[in-house]
């Protein structure tokens, strides 16, 4: 298991790979490499992706994040909070390819199956704990509980493995039940391991790693069975009551980990940069501001549904007639050479009729990867992976073709987009309102800046916020609506988390969305240039005033033309420069035009200064 | 008013169309009452008149440019005197008009010349043509041959005696008489 380098979006958010989808966000994390606090990772943000746990710095995030591979997560353990001790998330990393037949997993990176023999020689490889499943299964015959076989493996179960029978009907069991079984016990069995597991390392001595384990005595540590909840003493390994094993195997393996680190510790993180260093035993999140339930439970879901498996599937079985149009071209060829072949299927091979069957052939398989997709939600969820790449090849289709039209295919296009990157209430933690804003902030910088839309630059780099809103909202397909006032308040975080957008408020009140780098200076500057042209050009009809030294008049549907902005904002952007003093205004039945100001003296703007009168020169008293 | 004079001269800004609408920045507001203002004095200055009514005036070229078809309206025109009349530590034009007819703002003195900057013309003149104690009727010093070519003349009795009373203050000049037979005296 590797920290990853992660590349961050412009707004300082990870940036999602083909497929990946953001599950939930946290603020207020911090890293541990075992047990060590890694420097200058203790404030940031920790995203579950179906991918990956990434952890964004909210100091220096372009410095400071990285990311791990859910695929070579083992499992993940919880740790409650204890007094000043944040509650943590525990990563074990997947043992090394070799040691064990045991991890099948698909999708396994080359990259893992070399590291450990690579960077971690030795002893550093640590051996796997036995499988130990403490679970039940429930007898949907008698529903009788029974113990589900030691040597049961739920990666490795197949129809053909042997399921003992129900111990009080004897009738054997379906599969499905058992590993079903199998599963939720692995998901509730942390808690009690975590602690035992705490107890074990805090006495930091080394404890057997067979069967008949006994632990350590210490007066505090009361171990709840994960059965029956009943809370026994800490040197019994099985429950008194109900006699499950006490022990979890994962106290085992971290007892073991620390007696051995007890001999030789690992470095301690004292450089800066931890990214693709290798995590020998456990890295640890700490949630120092709530959260970790949600945040495991969905990695938990992450680990089971294991999405990154996807990538490499294999494609939707094709229909036969796919085969069919292959062979065409060879058909083609026979149909040409001997004029009358009998064959079925010779009509597919020749000229525009082929082709047209082609079409048709693809309109079908088409027609039917759609109609799965819909038969059911579970279906849509499955093959959203192939429905995204049609919506694609779509839109491909409808650009060359152009029998899509260019709003449909925006609508595709941004269907398709957001359905990764939206950041939703429900992905972000518990009492998180004000991570809600700030994500949502990150979320629409990314939509403003997003080179393919290119929406600000269109806009002329400059849009009211109520514009954004609208568009936004209807790029969000109807679900998720942001609220105005989220909306607004998000606006207001850019400034504060330095994304490369700003909200701007007009003397009128009027909000908008501008790229950083905008400034009043560069607007004036634009202006300014506009009016030196405008003494250059001569106007169309004669006029009653000197047009070199004035130029013309400016309205702001010229403006808004020339600059690309929106007449509301051309009227702001005009009265805020006249408002600096560069413009001035004539009212007249024309309606409200600007012009260069020479009323004013003062400054100097660059233009060309005309004093009232010489000859009568106005006397300030001295 | 000598109807010979040579056509006055407006400024370029006369011809600048956004000077007659007030502008909402202050400081160009102020930049363009200044304008007016100079305007103003110099339309006066030229024409000799040192009081301006402002219903004749509005539709004279001062206040009505012809060739824009742009006017300054009653309430700017006044606007702009009434500047005028504020000293500059309010952030007015320096006294340089004065209502003549109290609120009802129709009739203003303009001072082109202000009474002190008069009254140091006249003592000049009383200087450079030795006339230090002798005795010279107001109507003389206003209307008389003698002060023909010089700027003040013509200029109304009521002026004048402001601008001598400046004189009597600094010790310079002594009014007697009265009802329009004032008499001076310079030192």
């Amino acid at each position: 298991m590797f920290f990853k380098p992660l590349d961050l979006t412009t707004a300082l958010r990870p940036a999602l790979l083909p497929d990946e989808t953001l599950l939930f966000v946290q603020d207020a994390v911090g890293l541990y490499e075992g047990k060590y606090k890694i420097p200058n990772y203790q404030n940031g943000h920790a995203y579950l992706t179906s991918h990956r746990v990434c952890y964004v710095a909210v100091e220096e995030p372009r410095k400071y994040s990285v990311g791990i591979d859910l695929k070579e997560v083992d499992r993940a353990e919880y740790q409650a909070g204890f007094l000043k001790s944040s509650p943590k998330i525990t990563l074990y990393p997947k043992p090394p390819k070799g040691s064990l037949s045991k991890s099948k997993s698909a999708g396994a990176s080359p990259s893992r199956r070399q590291s450990p023999s690579l960077l971690a020689p030795g002893p550093q490889i640590q051996p796997v704990s036995p499988k130990v499943v403490n679970a039940t299964w429930v007898c949907p015959i008698c529903s009788f509980s029974n113990p589900v076989p030691s040597n049961f493996d739920p990666s490795t179960a197949t129809a053909s493995t042997p399921i003992p029978p129900c111990l009080a009907c004897g009738i054997k069991p379906p599969l499905a039940t058992i590993l079903k079984a199998v599963i939720t016990a692995t998901a509730s069995r942390d808690v009690p391991s975590s602690k035992t597991n705490s107890t074990a390392s805090g006495l930091g001595g080394s404890v057997p790693i067979n069967g008949s384990v006994s632990l350590p005595f210490s007066d505090n540590a009361q171990v709840s069975c994960p059965r029956c909840t009943f809370v026994n003493h800490p040197s019994l390994t099985e429950c008194e009551i109900c006699g499950a094993s006490l022990v979890a195997p994962g106290a085992w393996k971290t007892t073991q980990i620390d007696s051995h680190r007890a001999e030789s510790p690992a470095p301690v993180f004292g450089h800066n940069s931890i990214k693709s260093t290798e995590i020998t035993d456990c890295m640890k999140l700490s949630f120092r501001a709530g959260g970790v339930q949600i945040f495991l439970e969905r990695l938990k879901g992450a680990l089971i549904q294991r999405k990154w498996l996807l990538y490499d599937a294999p494609p939707v079985p094709q229909q036969p007639s796919q085969s069919n149009s292959f062979s065409s071209p060879g058909l083609t060829v026979t149909a040409l050479s001997e004029g009358n072949v009998p064959s079925p299927a010779r009509s597919p091979g020749v000229g525009i009729a082929g082709l047209e069957q082609r079409g048709l052939q693809a309109r079908k398989n088409n027609e039917l990867v759609i109609g799965n997709a819909f038969e059911d939600l579970e279906a849509l969820m499955a093959s959203a992976k192939q429905v995204m790449a049609l919506a694609a090849s779509m839109r491909d289709s409808g650009m060359t073709t152009g029998d899509l039209s260019g709003e449909a295919n925006a609508v595709l296009l941004e269907s398709a987009e957001t359905m990764g990157m939206v950041t939703t209430k429900d992905m972000l933690g518990s009492g998180a309102g004000s991570l809600y804003i700030s994500e949502l902030s990150r979320n629409l910088a990314e939509y403003l800046t997003d080179d393919r839309k290119g929406l600000l630059n269109k806009e002329g780099g400059i849009m009211s916020l109520i514009d954004l809103w609208a568009i936004f909202n209807r790029s969000r397909n109807g679900v998720e609506l942001v609220s105005p006032s989220d909306f607004q308040k998000a606006a207001e975080l850019w400034e504060t988390l330095k994304l490369p957008v700003r909200l701007r408020q007009f003397k009128s009140g009027l909000l908008v969305v501008q790229r950083w780098d905008w400034s009043d200076e560069e607007t004036l500057r634009k202006i300014q240039a506009w009016m030196v042209e405008l003494r250059e050009v001569p106007p169309t009809e004669t006029v009653a005033w000197d047009w070199r030294i004035f130029g013309r008049a400016i309205t702001a549907q010229e403006t808004a033309q020339r600059f690309g902005w929106s007449v509301g904002i051309a009227a702001e952007e005009l009265e805020m420069a006249e408002d600096k003093g560069v413009l001035c205004r004539e009212e007249g039945i024309e309606g409200l035009r600007f012009w260069a100001n020479y009323l004013s003296d003062t400054g100097d703007l660059g233009l060309s200064r005309i004093t009232l009168d010489e000859v009568y020169r106005y006397t300030s008293t001295a | 008013m000598s109807a010979a004079a040579p056509p006055f001269q407006f400024p370029s800004t006369y011809s600048f169309p956004p000077f007659f609408t007030p502008q909402p920045n202050s400081a160009t507001r102020t930049s363009q009452l200044q304008k007016w203002s100079a305007l103003v004095q110099s339309w006066c200055r030229h024409h000799r008149t040192y009081r301006l009514t402002l219903s004749d005036a509005i539709e004279s070229p001062l206040f009505y440019n012809a060739a824009l078809r742009k006017r300054l309206s009653m309430k700017d025109a006044r606007d702009v005197l009434d500047w005028m009349t504020k000293e500059e530590e309010e952030g007015g034009g320096g006294q340089r008009a004065e209502w003549l007819d109290g609120s009802s703002k129709n009739v203003a003195r303009i001072w082109w010349k202000r009474p002190e900057e008069w009254a140091g013309i006249v003592a000049d003149w009383v200087e450079n043509t030795g006339q230090k104690n002798v005795v010279l009727t107001v109507y003389e010093l206003v209307e008389g041959e003698g002060t023909m070519s010089q700027e003040w003349h013509g200029m109304d009795t009521d002026v004048m005696l402001k601008c001598l009373n400046v004189l009597v203050k600094r010790g310079k000049a002594q009014v007697f008489g009265g009802d329009g037979q004032e008499g001076v005296k310079f030192f």
